[in-house]
């Protein structure tokens, strides 16, 4: 019993070491010493994060991060600074951060008040809602009608959360990835995919046939993406937040939204009025 | 900036029933995919020591395929590739009775079926040939040769790896997570969702496997204690 005890105790206490031994050292002074920004970011959420046919990684997100905050960072710390780029994931995001692995994650993170006692978040650089994701002519339409449908979900989602509080008689199935709940949609395993409706255009956009599948419903969530740092790092905050509200007032901003999501873009996702002057109120004066 | 542990999400608000879900999701689906991972071991571990070559490469063939795969594969090939051919009725059926589930037993089963079948067959080869002759000599058929003699005496032999390969099932049940099964490590991964609190999930996810699986490993020692023939095989006392 106390032999028991004694390795518990000790298995604890070697992952509190791996994870308190983190040092204090401000974001900036590291990136000023290193000269590298490592950002954590996906592989495979067109078009925020994804590699795309040419093997590049490259998306909405990594480029606001290399055109707008290394920028501010260059600026801020007079030198030049290099991007260098990690996996993440919805697990693994926030233990990154706090491990010092990433400085910055940049993907498709919802700013939520639960993860903000944990990591700090930029402003918000891009606005969505949950949806659903089916096979046209489906009767499906919105969230009160999948009661007792089957619904998939990806894991770790906020979405997951919401159906399975207001509609608790929907059969839900969360799967760890895009393509894994796409998948059981196709085969009939769910009859709708639920989340944030960017991200369901960009897998409509993929599919092999788009026309088969439609978007639906009114967004029954609010989804904000934001960049997440570490804690208590106000002047590495700044940087980003100056980083990010530049590109807006500059117009810089909306030339990448069009390039990714215009017309012509991987995913088609035209900005509301609403969501574009939410983005301008958000730049506060020089 | 450092990490603030808040070790008291674990037993409050609805983290704790989920923890408790998880365990009991996880223990379901690795008890029966072991009973049909058993099952399918014996038989294929016998049909590999059987003297006629036939059987034996039907043995060798199951074994060979099944454990090459990836047990990641198997879960994706029993969940999405497997219900369309079923008939629509039982399809209907399987749909509105957890798929996941059974796909994720089915998967796990054969998989470690195919590697209890090794640990079997080493078994079976380890007693030595003058046995099955004797046994034939009494008048016995070659099938209660080996259900009377033969596999109650390798049964015995085995338990040591056979604890390693439950142990195995056990752990590689969380594969299931791919396929959408709420067991332990899915749990983990949802308080870390509503909770942001991913160290405390994972150290929490990661003491009940150690314990689950220390469980299971003095359950078998227990087995082996209270089956073992005396005089038949050495004990690990120095004698022998």
């Amino acid at each position: 019993m106390i032999r028991a005890r004694c390795f518990s105790v000790w298995v604890i206490s070697i992952l509190l070491a791996s994870v308190g031994s983190t040092s204090a050292q401000p974001t900036l002074e590291k990136i000023d010493k290193s000269g590298v920004l490592i950002i954590g970011t996906r592989t495979g959420s067109p078009p925020f994060a994804y590699v795309n046919k040419n093997n590049e990684w490259v998306g909405f997100s990594i480029e606001l991060v290399e055109k707008a905050v290394v920028s501010a960072l260059t600026k801020k710390l007079n030198k030049q600074i290099r991007l260098e780029k990690k996996e993440s994931a919805p697990q693994t995001r926030i233990p990154l951060l706090t491990s010092n692995a990433v400085d910055l994650i940049a993907e498709t993170m919802t700013d939520t008040q639960s993860r903000r006692d944990q990591v700090d978040f930029s402003l918000t650089f891009f606005v969505t809602g949950a949806q659903f994701l089916v096979k046209k002519g489906t009767p499906i339409k919105n969230i009160q009608s999948v009661a007792g449908k089957r619904i998939a979900a990806q894991q770790g989602s906020t979405n997951a959360k919401i159906i399975r509080e207001r509609v608790p008689t929907a059969k839900l199935l969360e799967f760890p990835d895009q393509p894994a709940a796409f998948q059981a949609l196709a085969q009939g395993q769910v009859q709708a995919y639920t989340n944030d409706g960017v991200q369901l255009a960009g897998l409509r956009a993929k599919a092999p046939r788009p026309d088969e599948w439609s978007v639906v419903g009114e967004f029954f969530s609010y989804e904000p993406y934001g960049m997440a740092l570490r804690k208590n790092d106000s002047d590495f905050r700044q940087v980003v937040n100056v980083g990010l509200m530049d590109a807006v007032s500059s117009g810089l901003y909306f030339q990448l939204y069009d390039k990714w999501f215009g017309v012509k873009g991987e995913v088609p996702y035209p900005l509301s009025a609403e969501t574009k002057r939410f983005l301008e109120m958000q730049v506060v004066p020089k | 900036m450092t990490y603030r542990f808040t070790w008291n999400i674990l037993w409050s608000g609805q983290t704790a029933g989920w923890l408790l879900q998880g365990v009991i999701t996880t223990l379901e689906i690795s008890a029966i995919a072991w009973l049909l991972a058993l099952a399918l071991g014996l038989l294929s571990g016998a049909l590999r020591t059987a003297p006629a070559l036939p059987l034996r490469w039907i043995g060798a063939a199951y074994v060979e395929f099944f454990r090459n795969v990836p047990l990641l594969v198997w879960m994706f090939f029993w969940y999405f590739a497997v219900p369309p051919l079923l008939p629509q009725v039982l399809q209907d059926w399987l749909l509105e009775h957890g798929a996941e589930f059974w796909a994720g037993v089915v998967a796990l089963g054969v998989y470690h079926g195919a590697r209890f079948s090794e640990v079997i067959r080493s078994g079976i080869q380890a007693i030595p040939k003058t046995q099955f002759e004797a046994a034939l000599s009494t008048g016995l058929t070659m099938v209660q040769t080996y259900r009377l003699i033969i596999i109650p005496v390798a049964l015995r032999l085995i338990v040591p790896p056979a604890t390693n390969e439950t142990l195995n099932l056990l752990k590689n049940s969380s594969v299931a997570l791919t396929i959408g099964v709420a067991e332990l490590t899915f749990q983990t991964r949802q308080i870390e969702t509503y909770t942001a609190k991913a160290f405390e999930a994972l150290a929490a996810g990661t003491m009940i496997y150690l314990v689950l699986c220390l469980t299971v490993a003095l359950l078998m020692s227990q087995i082996e204690r209270r089956t073992a023939i005396p005089g038949m095989i050495a004990r690990g006392t120095g004698e022998s």
